[in-house]
């Protein structure tokens, strides 16, 4: 059992709040994913989880011993922890054996027992022929499993995962995504990872926690976080969005500025922002939900990306790739907005910005 | 596109370059006054006489003491060098990766000590551990009642410990250096392996430390064995003598065949310091391990826990004996009349030896050569620094590597062995004739201290990215502009820094000074030492206090012009 449970934990250094007041309960098993732009909190979380930083307020469980709370502290070394850092960390003056065989040395496990686990682990990498090398001879992708299999070596029931894809290339990154989310599923163990990359969190997690400026936006499946995001910042940070002013009467949303409008049953009334994202628009062939005129648009082979100014404002459509043979920029189109999200404007202006 | 030269500079190659006329320049200086000299020297000691001889090495090595002076040389050296790097490697530690109380102050304090003339040290500790009236040995015995002086610094062990008490820092600061540049989490990975700090600390900061511990640990060899400020303070009042008092004894002796027997005792300092640069440029330097973090993390602090406070008491105690009560005996001797007695006592304070210092013609006259030559060597060394360091780091032009070496070689020879290598060439042998002039002392001291400067702007230079220079190009400004408008502006502040690190050891320096003044350009090193030796400690250690005073405020000063950077 490694479950963790977070309670009330803030943490601050001086005067900055980096996290405050974080709670959350991870299941055994389950591969958590703390997302968030950098500076967010998210990292100090993972070290407080495995013992580098102490939270300044707030208990921190794993499995069923404390580890944080005001009056009880277990370092590091006693949490039984796997970790991998973003920069690898793989000791430079150790063979790839020596590095994974350390967390068994340090426990002073027997030879045998510590070739054999050592083999095994490196195997489960993929780096079985590389054992007697030293870290300067390995790439980058290979450091990077030695990391891993250090991390692993020693039967972890929770796995810490800080950011450990970043450095890599991406169509390494890619591969690594689906290796270690294999790992986890062979070895049954509970995994926290750190990242900032919204594809890595969707892909591996079985659940997303949404962090901005250290308070935890929106917790959930990645299909949740995905197609009903709590809040602008959630809906904007995970994915593409576009957002408009509009206010709601009588069931029906005019976007401002515009004077299209959407039919809409939900609770919010008065003045809005809606969030339209880009793929849940397609081009229809008559009078539909939406109007405009095609901007301009990108050829890009699986998809067209297209820009359509909608009475003044522009949306940005993301449509099937054989509509850029059909329309040429300046054509009238018709629009089905499939799904939209709506959110009380609370001022947040990020999407006066250009969408990307 | 990183690596791209500076365009202008590199336009064709068929034409006359400028960089080439620097460098030729720059090494043609070097060959002159350092290369051939250092040669000279060498050849002289085997050709003594024209023809290959080895009769002076033998006469020379077997005179008994010279022998002894070698050997305690050795000793001295090896000791200070253990005991340095035992003092070093925990301090590095506990001030770098600890949550020792004060470990800002503490590093603030060993980092000044590096600048602060060694001999200090020595005038320090003889008037505490001498044997009839050493004021720490008179209150011990009172304190314990004891009926004999526990301490005596003239003896080996005494000057071993004023070694290490002034060239500990030297392996301080190299071993905080290499741990700030190691990643973190490479420790905080064994931390989360199941490692204690303890097994940490053993199985993998210190094996990766060991490079730096061991070029460190020469570091502070060489230097302990090519002083010689503290020998001949602490050392020859007790018949140790080591080379260096040798060499400079021999050369007092004035006659040719001293001079060969001189020459023949440096070129073992000399081949010594030569192995110990090549040892730490070469096979060391390859097996430091520089690991890239891929984020800049805080370091972990290892919490010391029940052993913080005891800790830091004895890092408190150690610093009080090595650095404070020193400096502050230094600056108590200079307000006594009566040295015998308690500046307590009525009428044992004054200020007259402050007085003499400002006042005294001879006194001024060497302040006035020392600042005139230290300043000298500083802008001449920072304007040849520059220019090396900019082709060194920003172009790829063909020999741009070899007045850096020669500048590291020339700060890795002992002053000893410059300084007698200058005299026995640059004494109207060989077309030139500088000797006894202020010039020969600038040259000698800008062979000694230029690579600090070097350091501090190539350091600058490199975290400047080619990019800023020329973003401002391709805005339109020449290359000449960018370069004042962008890099010189960026690197202003190193700049300065460096000038004051070549300037500040050779304002205060003894060991060419001793060597190379005339009756018209004594330095305030040699005033200095001629006053503790022979007339007045105090005004000697008036001198001294003005002098810490002045690397106090030089050091302050650097700390705010780089924030922090270069404090050294």
């Amino acid at each position: 059992m490694a479950g963790i449970i977070i309670e009330n934990v803030s943490k601050s250094f001086g005067e900055t709040v980096v996290l405050s007041d974080f709670s959350s309960e991870f299941k055994d098993r389950e591969f958590v994913t703390l997302l968030g732009p950098s500076g967010c909190g998210k990292t100090t979380m993972l070290r407080m989880i495995a013992g580098f930083e102490k939270p300044t307020a707030g208990i921190i469980r794993i499995g069923n011993r404390t580890v944080n709370a005001p009056d009880t502290f277990i370092p590091p070394e006693k949490r039984d922890i796997g970790m991998v850092f973003q920069s690898y960390a793989v000791w430079p003056h150790m063979t790839v054996f020596e590095n994974v065989a350390y967390p068994l040395r340090i426990k002073r496990q027997d030879k045998q027992t510590v070739r054999q686990k050592v083999e095994q682990v490196l195997d489960t990498v993929h780096l079985s022929q590389y054992a007697q090398r030293i870290p300067s001879q390995l790439s980058g992708g290979q450091q990077q499993r030695v990391a891993l299999a250090r991390a692993l070596v020693a039967e972890p029931q929770l796995l810490l995962l800080d950011e450990p894809l970043s450095n890599l290339d991406a169509k390494l990154r890619d591969s690594m995504r689906f290796e270690i989310k294999e790992i986890q599923k062979k070895l049954g163990i509970t995994v926290v990872f750190v990242t900032h990359d919204q594809i890595e969190a969707m892909t591996m997690s079985d659940r997303v926690i949404v962090i901005n400026r250290g308070v935890i936006q929106q917790m959930g499946t990645p299909s949740e976080i995905y197609r009903h995001p709590v809040n602008q910042f959630v809906a904007d940070f995970v994915g593409k969005i576009n957002f408009f002013d509009a206010t709601i009467e009588e069931g029906l949303l005019t976007i401002t500025g515009t004077g299209q409008q959407l039919d809409y049953h939900g609770p919010h009334t008065g003045n809005v922002v809606i969030g339209i994202r880009p793929e849940n628009v397609r081009f229809a062939s008559r009078q539909s939900d939406l109007r405009g005129k095609l901007a301009s648009q990108f050829y890009l082979g699986d998809v067209n990306d297209c820009r359509i100014d909608i009475g003044g404002i522009l949306m940005r459509v993301i449509a099937e790739p054989s509509t850029y043979a059909k329309y040429q920029e300046g054509d009238e189109v018709f629009l089905r907005v499939e799904d939209f999200s709506v959110f009380d404007d609370v001022g947040f202006d990020d999407h006066r910005r250009i969408l990307t | 596109m990183r690596s791209t030269p500076t365009p202008t500079l590199n336009i064709d190659r068929r034409t006359f370059d400028p960089k080439w006329l620097i460098i030729g320049l720059i090494v043609v200086f070097l060959v002159i006054f350092q290369v051939l000299p250092l040669f000279y020297l060498v050849i002289k000691a085997f050709f003594p006489n024209g023809h290959l001889s080895l009769s002076a090495f033998k006469r020379v090595y077997t005179y008994p003491m010279n022998w002894s002076a070698l050997k305690y040389t050795v000793i001295t050296a090896t000791a200070t060098m253990f005991l340095g790097i035992l003092f070093a490697f925990p301090l590095a530690w506990l001030i770098g990766r600890t949550n020792l109380i004060g470990s800002k102050f503490f590093r603030t304090l060993f980092v000044t000590t590096y600048m602060v003339p060694p001999f200090v040290g020595a005038m320090a500790w003889m008037r505490l551990l001498n044997p009839s009236v050493g004021t720490l040995n008179i209150l011990i015995m009172k304190l314990f009642n004891l009926s004999k002086a526990p301490f005596d610094i003239y003896t080996m062990g005494g000057l071993v410990w004023v070694l290490t008490g002034f060239y500990f820092p030297y392996a301080f600061i190299t071993i905080s250096r290499a741990m700030e540049k190691m990643d973190p989490s490479l420790e905080e990975a064994s931390r989360i392996s199941g490692a204690t700090p303890l097994q940490t600390l053993a199985k993998v900061t210190m094996p990766m430390m060991l490079p730096s511990i061991v070029a460190a640990g020469l570091l502070v060899f060489v230097t302990a064995g090519s002083c010689y400020g503290i020998p001949s303070i602490i050392g020859v009042p007790g018949q140790i003598h080591t080379v260096t008092t040798r060499i400079i004894d021999f050369v007092y002796i004035g006659s040719q065949e001293g001079l060969t027997d001189a020459t023949t005792l440096a070129v073992f300092l000399m081949l010594i310091a030569n192995i110990v640069l090549y040892v730490s440029t070469f096979p060391l330097a390859k097996k430091q391990f520089i690991t890239v973090s891929g984020k800049s993390t805080r370091p972990n602090m290892v919490d010391l826990g029940r052993w913080r406070i005891p800790i830091s008491l004895i890092v408190s105690i150690f610093a009080l004996i090595v650095v404070i009560i020193p400096f502050f005996t230094v600056a108590s001797t200079s307000f006594t009349v009566n040295l015998g007695k308690p500046l307590t006592e009525a009428g044992n304070l004054t200020l007259r030896y402050w007085e003499r210092i400002f006042t005294r013609k001879a006194i001024i006259s060497s302040a006035r050569n020392s600042l005139l030559s230290a300043s000298a060597a500083a802008t001449f060394g920072m304007i040849i620094t520059c220019m090396m360091a900019y082709l060194l780091v920003r172009t790829k032009a063909k020999g741009r590597k070899i007045p850096d070496f020669l500048i590291t070689v020339g700060s890795g020879t002992p002053s000893v062995v410059i300084a007698l290598a200058l005299i026995m060439t640059m004494s109207g042998k060989f077309v030139i004739n500088i000797y006894n002039t202020l010039t020969i002392m600038i040259i000698a001291y800008m062979i000694k201290y230029m690579l600090m400067g070097m350091r501090t702007v190539v350091s600058a230079l490199t975290q400047i990215s080619p990019s800023l220079e020329e973003a401002a190009q391709i805005s339109g400004a020449g290359w000449f502009r960018s370069l004042r408008d962008v890099t010189l502006r960026l690197i202003a502040p190193s700049v300065v820094a460096g000038w004051f690190l070549i300037f500040m050891p050779c304002f205060y320096e003894l060991t060419m000074s001793t060597l190379l003044y005339s009756n018209n350009t004594k330095t305030l090193g040699y005033e200095l030492y001629t006053y503790q030796t022979y007339h007045s400690q105090q005004t000697a250690s008036a001198l001294a206090t003005a002098i810490l005073v002045m690397v106090i405020l030089v050091n302050w000063l650097l700390h705010k012009l780089t924030k922090g950077k270069f404090s050294v």
